[in-house]
């Protein structure tokens, strides 16, 4: 019988989607298939690829289930006083500064709200910064500059009404795939609708772009810049909002003019042909529902802020923000770092959208807290926490539910800076990252569909992931861990609740506390909901003032802003490129960013088979004329260097890409591949305004790899590859599957020893071998089970090993009629379907082709006969190209 | 009528009569000649017999009572003994006199036995003929039978016999077993396989002297550093030696075996050879599909008509039920050539695929022989392989999958 469903919220981007979920019968059961929740105001059903996987990453392979020190498993009684104790005497002897929080996007509210409570108000220190810092640190501190707080004035309907959608360093068809289904829905219901995309890539979301600018990278400021000048120009600023609502427009414009003098100036600064510029800007002047969507392309720079605040100068000069259809849009890439804002949750922030520069508010919120040890200024951002960790300042870190091993830039300066502190405590679902591997003391966490409480979405909506399984083993929430060391800090009655919605419930009331409209976050309505009311809240836009409980969709439609004088401020913006510039010994530009069906360090989707089928392996994109130039080869390796570290990636041959710049995408971790850690290469330059990292850019050089041999292995058991060039683990349905390589054919044979004496197989083997093809193979059987196998190959090959991954599960015999198989790959007889498009469906590239052949003529035929396509629609981008005519696009 | 007398009554010399008889243009008067009692049975068909998988019935290779009612002069157990080519007449053992226009040698092959010391003994015997096979069937229980020559003859004489009951050791000088057939890993793997049928092998080894009893028959072999070896039955199974006494009696020109062209014919225009006996651009010939090629061949020449022989590699199995093998064309590869080899030893399944310059040219396949007539096809054919190398070794079902 089919079971209700319950909601909860996704776990993975901004978009912050509705998920129904069915609670398996019993215990044991997996979950089946999650689906989007219809009611949600994000998503409306929709749900994206990995969305949809949800419930292939709730699995307890490497699950972290008892806290540990130094790696002895340990009670949480012992982990928790060891904490509280070291805390307490780093505090007493060098202040409490040594201590830090670094925290991520991914917790919930509730988690985010006490440890800032904790940091800022009882332990006394402002060292609480987060992964967020990372994502839209930049996109905050313009908003702040702007309108005097970190408001988000638009919501996702916008995307849906407005005339004109300017995508600006977001590849959302990838990145935000439910936001980006709804824009290509809209346009397609609204022809006249406008999408252009500034981007130096040609990326998937371009796919229903009118107009796509591919600037030189960094080069973002300057378009905005030249809008500026050109709607004065063309006579479309506002006025009258001017007048009323703004102030500081004439200095900007001055400034705009100064950077961004012509049109012809513009293009060549930008690298874009004129006439696509001119276009732009026409649209621009001819377009009052204009929404400027952006992301992370924009905020990670060393000029993050000044591109945001040049993006919004353009929407205030014409009057274009608080209004339906227009605003300047940016999207968040996780799931809670609004929530993380709500809070206060970064080290440049105090609490619930109070600063510690805001004239009063340490007094208030002290007060509100009835704090102890109230910090009194800004504590350390990211970047400078881990260098202030590495000089020794800060002496205990407690970082919860992020992989900054893999995510900040220069990952060896974290490894040192995590080598150097004292006590290096991990909150984690997981056993295994880059950066558990770094703890002193580990705690388990609950996770996602185990955790409580609430997030917020790049609308500012309000909505509640719900704890719906029980938490495996001794995994406890994170705010209950970091409440029982407040406790044993000595903060008992701070710190008491009794669950998710006693926080909740403060949280509310300290937003609304003595705010009376000052202050834009405001969920006073919820100061005093019950544990029912809690339990059943629906997601909601805040502000949520006490008396208006429908939420507020949309902001500064009164042209009021919260600054002291009301009024929004123009900032002059003189547009500046990236730090680094690429040279003889550093020719190539870096650019980096995600794939479809990964997310972040790959710890939640890197369990789903399914997941990994769209990309396997970490890659790097570069134009075939530098792939001709170097000597590369399409999907073999190339070596990546910075002056700060090294990579090895698959060549991936792509015109998207412009010569002289290359992009890579940043999921995989040491967890999942050896050399593949795109950070290494990155500076740790950062937004001087913001402490946001310029993860988009770095200079490096590109050296190819010469006559690997190339193997795909498959085992029972994982394998320690540690001698091998490259390696990376590709997600499976069963057992363990890598991709390798070894420098050299010559050093096969010490490969297959090493690897016989590691897993102790010494039975009779399969073998094949193929000099004329470059083919070696072998697998060892033991009673009939495949328990590993070694495919060597001298050229790159896109071999799919599923029927053989197929192989490798508990109790499956390989019947003697499919031993030759075995090493064939496949059963003879079986479809190949190519590389895999669909994800949703598994269809593959050669399916695809067939049904094309067989008279599809569009991809709504192709979704009618193949399904591809029809469920999260990422993929639509990608079934194009196969169309033997391109869909001709409304002019 | 022209008379066409047929020397030899074997495999070969029968079925070029039958084929005369029943299916050429000409109007023949055919005589075949045969020296041993039994005539136009199915020599391959030896081991099975011995092994008593088949029946004296099932041993026929053509139906000698039609060919009698066509008018073929049937005779048995009386061989030609001398050859006049200027008078153009064969005189048989019993003083028979016959006249011919032409003349067909298909005297076959006999045992090579070995010059080993005491290989005179009465116990010692080829594997050729219905009669061997009688007086291997007419042995004492249990007895230790001794096999020179671990070739196809052998084996199959060892399978037959141990299937017998008797305890069976094969004598093998080279290294490994069908070494004209197998390479050493598909050898090896026949040989746990026979091992566990319980034959002995001695590899790498022969024996060096035969010592006789009272009577005159072998008891005891010496091989290797002299180990002794007690034995009842010797079968010498190395090789076969061209019979050409005749032939270079009658003055024909001879090498290894009688020298023929691609018309079958001798140095003598009217005389003819085919089979075991002849030889044809340096090679000889013991299995029956150049043969059968052959007669073809001379069944259009007898008529008047064009036909060239042309030599084809020929695929050779193991006639031992349970055991698949397969080896065809080019097994030993030169520096020229590459190998796609296949094994899985437990599974008792290998393949090794002789490539050049994008063709097949040999293949062995051992455990799992479907794919030897796809495979024999490609190498007859000269069919560019170039495009299924990496999966040609998996058989047609994945080539041909590959294709679609």
């Amino acid at each position: 019988m089919a079971q209700a469903f319950q909601k909860t919220t996704c776990p993975y981007c901004g978009v912050g989607c509705g998920v129904n979920m069915v609670l398996p019968s019993a215990d044991k059961d997996p979950v089946p298939p999650v689906s989007g929740d219809e009611r949600h105001p994000a998503n409306f059903g929709r749900l994206c690829v990995k969305g949809s996987s949800l419930s292939q990453t709730l699995m307890d392979h490497d699950r972290l289930l008892t806290p540990s020190i130094q790696g002895h498993s340990t009670s949480w009684d012992e982990a928790l006083d060891t904490i509280s104790d070291k805390i307490t005497q780093v505090v007493k002897d060098h202040g409490p500064d040594a201590f830090a929080f670094y925290l991520s996007g991914q917790i919930l509210t509730e988690d985010y709200y006490v440890a800032n409570k904790l940091a800022k108000g009882f332990i006394g220190t402002a060292n609480v910064d987060t992964n967020s810092r990372l994502c839209m640190a930049s996109a905050v501190v313009a908003y702040k500059r702007a309108f005097g707080s970190d408001t988000v004035p638009c919501c996702y309907e916008d995307l849906e009404c407005c005339d004109l959608l300017i995508m600006v360093g977001s590849n959302a068809a990838w990145t935000h795939p439910v936001l980006y289904q709804r824009i290509a829905a809209a346009k397609q219901k609204r022809p006249h609708m406008k999408v252009v995309v500034i981007d130096p890539r040609q990326t998937a979301t371009c796919d229903i772009a009118d107009l796509h600018l591919a600037i030189k990278p960094g080069s973002d400021a300057a378009i905005f810049s030249y809008l500026l000048c050109h709607s004065d120009s063309a006579g479309v600023v506002d006025q009258a909002f001017m007048a009323d609502s703004t102030s500081g427009f004439d200095e900007a414009l001055k400034c705009a003019y100064a950077a961004t003098p012509s049109a012809s100036f513009t293009a060549d600064f930008c690298g874009v042909p004129l006439e696509d510029l001119t276009c732009l800007t026409d649209w621009w002047a001819d377009t009052d529902k204009t929404v400027t969507f952006y992301s992370q392309g924009i905020n990670q720079s060393s000029s993050g802020v000044d591109k945001c605040n040049a993006i919004i100068n353009c929407h205030l000069a014409t009057g274009r923000v608080g209004k339906e259809g227009a605003g300047p849009f940016s999207i968040t890439g996780q799931p809670n770092a609004m929530g993380g804002r709500e809070v206060g949750g970064l080290a440049n922030q105090l609490a619930a959208h109070m600063d510690f520069a805001t004239p009063g508010a340490q007094d208030l919120v002290q007060r509100f807290w009835q704090a102890p040890n109230m910090a009194s200024e800004n504590g350390l951002k990211a970047v400078d926490l881990f260098q202030a960790m590495e000089a020794g300042k800060v002496k205990v870190v407690w970082i919860m539910s992020t992989n900054p091993m893999v995510s900040l830039p220069d990952t060896a300066q974290v490894r040192r800076a995590l080598e150097k502190c004292e006590l290096v405590i991990v909150s984690d679902c997981k056993n295994n990252t880059d950066t558990t591997a770094m703890a002193d003391i580990l705690l388990p966490a609950t996770g996602w569909s185990e955790k409580n409480g609430t997030v917020t979405n790049s609308e500012r909506c309000i909505s509640r992931q719900r704890g719906l399984l029980p938490a495996p083993g001794e995994a406890r929430h994170d705010w209950w861990a970091i409440c029982e060391v407040a406790k044993r800090l000595g903060f008992h009655s701070a710190f008491s609740y009794q669950g998710a919605h006693d926080i909740f419930v403060e949280h509310a009331a300290l937003s609304a506390f003595e705010n009376s409209g000052k202050r834009d976050f405001d969920i006073g309505h919820f100061q005093s909901m019950t544990q029912a009311e809690y339990d059943a809240l629906l997601p909601v836009q805040w502000p949520v003032p006490k008396g208006q409980p429908a939420g507020t969709k949309r902001m500064f439609a009164d042209g009021q802003f919260f600054t002291a004088d009301r009024k929004a401020r123009f900032i002059p913006i003189t547009p500046v490129l990236p730090q680094h510039v690429s040279n003889k010994e550093w020719p190539f530009v870096l650019n980096t960013g995600r794939v479809r069906d990964q997310w972040h360090t790959m710890t939640r989707t890197g369990n789903a088979a399914s997941l990994a089928r769209h990309t396997n392996q970490p890659y790097v994109e570069i134009h075939p004329r530098d792939v001709k130039a170097l000597g590369l080869q399409d999907q073999g390796l190339a070596r990546l260097v910075s002056p700060h570290g090294q990579a090895i990636l698959r060549v991936k041959t792509s015109r998207a890409t412009s010569p002289g710049q290359v992009f890579a995408p940043i999921h995989w971790t040491q967890a999942f591949a050896n050399q593949s850690v795109i950070s290494n290469l990155i500076p740790q330059v950062v937004d001087p305004l913001s402490g946001q990292p310029e993860s988009k850019h770095a200079v490096i050089r590109l050296e190819a790899i010469h006559n690997p041999m190339f193997g795909s292995i498959l085992s029972t058991q994982a394998l320690d590859l540690s001698a091998f060039l490259y390696w990376c683990r590709i997600p499976s349905e069963h057992g363990f599957y890598y991709e390798v390589a070894l420098s050299s054919a010559a050093e096969v044979e010490q490969a297959i020893r090493n690897l016989k004496q590691q897993t102790g197989l010494s039975e009779y083997w399969m073998e094949y071998q193929n000099p004329l093809s470059g083919q070696s193979r072998m697998a060892c059987l033991q009673e009939n089970q495949l328990v590993l196998l070694l495919y060597w190959h001298d050229q790159p090959q896109q071999l799919s090993l599923d029927w053989l991954v197929s192989k490798l599960a508990p109790d499956c015999q390989v019947e003697e009629q499919e031993r030759l198989a075995i090493l064939a790959g496949s059963l003879a007889q079986a479809e190949d379907k190519g590389e895999i498009i669909c994800s949703c469906f598994q269809v593959g590239s050669k399916q695809i082709q067939q049904a094309v052949a067989e008279g599809a003529s569009s991809v709504a035929e192709l979704g009618a006969r193949l399904k591809c396509g029809t469920n999260c629609g990422s993929c639509v981008p990608e079934l194009k190209p196969f169309m033997p005519i391109q869909v001709e696009k409304s002019a | 009528m022209m008379r066409v007398v047929i020397i030899g009554a074997g495999m070969a010399g029968s079925k070029l009569a039958e084929e005369l008889a029943h299916n050429s243009t000409a109007k023949l008067a055919i005589t075949l000649i045969g020296e041993e009692p039994k005539v136009g049975y199915n020599r391959i068909m030896l081991s099975s017999l011995l092994a008593e998988e088949i029946g004296d019935e099932d041993m026929r290779l053509v139906d000698l009572v039609k060919m009698r009612d066509s008018g073929v002069n049937i005779i048995a157990e009386d061989p030609v003994v001398t050859i006049s080519s200027k008078q153009k007449k064969v005189i048989l053992s019993s003083g028979r006199v016959i006249d011919y226009d032409k003349l067909v040698f298909a005297t076959g092959s006999k045992a090579n036995i070995l010059p080993i010391e005491g290989a005179n003994g009465h116990n010692v015997m080829g594997f050729r003929t219905w009669q061997d096979v009688d007086r291997m069937s007419a042995l004492p229980a249990a007895q230790n039978v001794v096999v020179v020559g671990g070739g196809l003859l052998g084996l199959e004489a060892a399978v037959g016999l141990v299937k017998r009951g008797h305890q069976v050791t094969v004598f093998h000088r080279s290294g490994h077993l069908l070494n004209r057939q197998l390479d050493a890993a598909a050898a090896s793997l026949l040989q746990r396989r026979l091992e566990t049928m319980e034959i002995e092998f001695c590899l790498s080894d022969s024996p060096t002297r035969f010592i006789h009893d009272a009577s005159g028959a072998v008891c005891r072999l010496l091989h290797g550093n002299g180990q002794q070896k007690p034995v009842d039955l010797v079968i010498m199974a190395a090789g076969i030696v061209p019979e050409t006494q005749l032939a270079e009696q009658a003055g024909l020109a001879v090498n290894k075996a009688i020298l023929v062209d691609a018309q079958m014919t001798t140095s003598d225009a009217d005389i003819y050879a085919l089979g075991e006996c002849c030889e044809f651009e340096q090679q000889t010939f013991g299995l029956v599909a150049p043969i059968w090629s052959q007669i073809s061949v001379l069944t259009q020449v007898l008529a008047g008509s064009a036909a060239n022989f042309t030599i084809m590699p020929t695929p050779t199995k193991l006639k031992v039920s349970g055991i698949n093998l397969f080896s065809v064309g080019k097994i030993q590869p030169d520096a020229n050539d590459a190998c796609l080899i296949f094994e899985d030893v437990s599974a008792n399944h290998y393949r090794k695929l002789v490539v050049n310059d994008g063709r097949l040219v040999g293949a062995i396949l051992y455990g799992n022989v479907a794919d030897g007539s796809w495979y024999f096809q490609l190498i007859q054919n000269q069919t560019k392989v170039t495009a299924m190398l990496d999966r040609l070794i998996f058989g047609e079902a994945y080539c041909q999958s590959q294709v679609a």
